[in-house]
């Protein structure tokens, strides 16, 4: 035991003095992310987007001549798991910047874990307004457009396209779908729309035929739902089979209708509308050139997860770059009001919640496909600031 | 008042009666399984799944609707054979027979959805629906599909009534389930009986699968759907008796139905469970008596 504990402490201290010796140690940064499990999608996107991103900039020699190294641990899309392959990331091997968390359980819990260890992070994934709003962190950043921000742009699209339209709202009953729904009646009030009522489904439900009769009784013009996966299969197909879905625009949450259930669902997703931070369709030049390059490098499309994800590395590149450090504190105050430029457009960190402000797009299916019909800029989207903490 | 007993009051009732009539197409194989075997088949609900992703293989290569509702019942007959004959004869005649059977038949519906899950994929899959369109009854909307599948899965319950309590065939089951050795005696092949019953029950799962696979789309997991309810549905009936299952599952989908307008849909559950614990504290043999002792 003696002897093992005299080797590590060599062993150690060779490291260190190895460390020290090297000319330009490299930017270390940790990604716990979903790698296997029901988001090992999300986390595929991830890990794809920072990867190509970090080529880039190594290639173009590095953050201020220090070559970016990524390091993956699978956090399941566990709280509990992500806590601790983040404790291991920020003590064992030392990472300078942590990012990747999906759920927003996830990334709360780390956020907590990251100001007891005076260390940063950013998600690029997570919806959840509270991660940015009530229970935001001075060591926690988030690059990817929140629940309220994609809420806010399909309200501003809805007032323009159906002024004064009448909207039945039908949703998970959980956290997630109770407060997607809030904030996009609060928009629909907002913008002068007209509610009629809600209905809270519970999650993995195998019929939603027994809700039709409040829905026809209300005579809704707009269909509001945040359901996911299986269940938008579900709820989509038996609405076209009650034949329900004449003379009804049908909106939802960003993660309702995916790459994922899209064919499933097949035509009774046509004219479904979502408000997203990304779409493969942005036809500008700094996008086609991102698109071609993922493209090349994963023979697959970018989805919002990958484009924010590659996003990331660039806005830390010029954080590190402007503090000319990668201490905490120092990077904290370079993101805050950092603008800098994305496929999807400029974006800027607000200070005053470390949200980032961005174009928001409005697209709808059409052919199976979804098609930008409309943005909002980003003041309009981003809402007031409700971060009180710092 | 009307316009609420028309719009709300009973769409609801007619849409429960459809989802009544799938959950007693999945209890009906399960409640003759237990009447007959006294086994508690675990994977029931992924026998209910393999029908579904079958039909669903079959339809890609062009067979039509119609012909999968008999072939998919016929191609899982034999199935349910050999896992009778092959695992769960092997454990039957054991001391605890109950926990022994109900672990294999839970170990392999773990199996089956899993090989589903590594041969599909697992995401979710979407059969066009047969008949399209909708149909108004005194102003009231219900798809001819759900209508068809009322009537078909109708049809599919008296017939194996029928079967069951009309037939020789029927007889040498009930015969069998009454008192095994009697009828092994008087000359029932009671070896083979118990092994095309469960094969029999499966099918049935089967079927349900091709036709309520358009209604409620297909995926590796699907078979946990109904089998809490089915089984809330052969306790509150009364384990093995088929015209139990029958009153138990148009009246506790009802009692769903109708709760769901007055409370959140999430309680509806509770209420039927607790419906199912009043059941066996009050009357644990349940509405009816059991296979071929009625």
């Amino acid at each position: 035991m003696k002897s093992l504990r005299t080797s590590l402490a060599t062993l150690s201290l060779a490291a260190l003095l190895g460390g020290g010796a090297m000319a330009a140690e490299p930017i270390k940064i940790g990604v716990v992310t979903p790698l296997s499990g029901t988001y090992a999608g999300i986390g595929q996107q991830v890990r794809w987007g920072l990867e190509l991103a970090t080529r880039e900039v190594n290639a173009a020699g590095g953050i201020d001549g220090r070559q970016i190294e990524l390091i993956f641990e699978d956090e399941e899309a566990n709280p509990a798991v992500a806590v601790q392959k983040a404790e291991k990331l920020f003590q064992v091997s030392k990472v300078d910047f942590l990012t990747g968390t999906v759920n927003s359980g996830s990334t709360l819990a780390v956020g907590q874990l990251a100001e007891r260890s005076g260390k940063l992070i950013a998600t690029t994934v997570s919806f959840a307004d509270s991660i940015t709003g009530d229970k935001c962190s001075p060591n926690v950043f988030r690059v990817n457009a929140k629940a309220g921000q994609q809420s806010a742009a399909l309200a501003a699209w809805l007032s323009k396209e159906k002024p004064q339209a009448k909207v039945f709202y039908l949703g998970p009953d959980y956290e997630m779908g109770r407060s997607t729904v809030a904030a996009f009646k609060s928009n629909v009030d907002r913008v002068g729309g007209q509610s009629l009522g809600e209905v809270f489904a519970p999650l993995d439900s195998k019929d939603y035929t027994q809700y039709f009769g409040q829905l026809r009784a209300s005579r809704p013009q707009v269909l509001y739902t945040s359901v996911a996966g299986n269940d938008t299969v579900r709820l989509f197909t038996q609405l076209d089979e009650f034949g329900l879905l004449n003379n009804l625009t049908l909106l939802g949450a960003s993660g309702t209708v995916t790459a994922q259930n899209i064919t499933a669902i097949g035509k009774a997703a046509e004219g479904f509308v979502t408000g997203v931070g990304y779409s493969a369709e942005i036809d500008t030049p700094a996008n086609k050139k991102f698109l071609a390059a993922f493209r090349a490098a994963n023979k697959a499309d970018p989805d919002l997860y990958g484009a924010d994800s590659y996003g990331l590395i660039f806005a830390y590149k010029a954080a590190v770059e402007r503090a000319k450090s990668t201490d905490a504190d120092k990077v904290r105050e370079a993101l805050r009001g950092l603008k800098w430029s994305t496929p999807q457009g400029e974006k800027t960190i607000r200070a005053g919640d470390h949200q980032a402000e961005q174009i928001m797009y409005v697209v709808r299916v059409s052919d199976g496909k979804f098609k930008i019909v409309g943005q909002v800029d980003g003041p309009a989207a981003i809402g007031p600031d409700a971060c009180t903490r710092f | 008042m009307l316009e609420y007993a028309q719009f709300v009051l009973a769409p609801q009732i007619v849409t429960g009666l459809a989802l009544g009539v799938a959950v007693i197409l999945v209890a009906l194989g399960l409640t003759i399984i237990f009447g007959l075997l006294d086994v508690i088949n675990m994977s029931h609900g992924e026998f209910y799944a393999l029908g579904a992703f079958i039909a669903l293989a079959l339809g890609q290569v062009g067979l039509p609707f119609w012909l999968l509702l008999v072939a998919v019942p016929v191609l899982i007959l034999p199935i349910g054979y050999a896992v009778e004959r092959g695992l769960i004869q092997r454990v039957f005649h054991s001391e605890d027979r109950h926990v022994t059977t109900l672990l294999l038949t839970f170990g392999f519906g773990l199996v089956l959805e899993d090989a589903l899950r590594l041969t599909f994929g697992p995401n979710p899959f979407k059969p066009e629906t047969p008949i399209r369109g909708t149909i108004e009854i005194l102003g009231t909307y219900l798809p001819l599909y759900r209508l068809f599948m009322i009537v078909v899965g109708g049809l599919i319950i008296a017939g194996t009534a029928l079967v069951v309590y009309r037939t020789r065939l029927g007889a040498m089951v009930r015969a069998a389930a009454f008192d095994r050795n009697m009828a092994a005696s008087l000359g029932v092949p009671v070896e083979r009986v118990y092994a095309g019953a469960f094969a029999f029950g499966v099918a049935l799962a089967g079927l349900a699968g091709v036709l309520l696979a358009p209604i409620y789309s297909v995926f590796p997991t699907m078979g946990r759907d109904f089998i809490l309810m089915a089984f809330t549905v052969i306790i509150v009936g009364g384990m093995g008796s088929i015209g139990g299952a029958v009153i138990a599952g148009l009246f506790l989908t009802q009692v769903q139905a109708i709760a769901s307008l007055y409370i959140s849909p999430v309680w509806t559950d509770p209420i039927v469970f607790a419906i199912m614990v009043l059941m066996l504290m009050v009357r644990p043999q349940g509405l009816r008596g059991r296979l071929g002792h009625a």
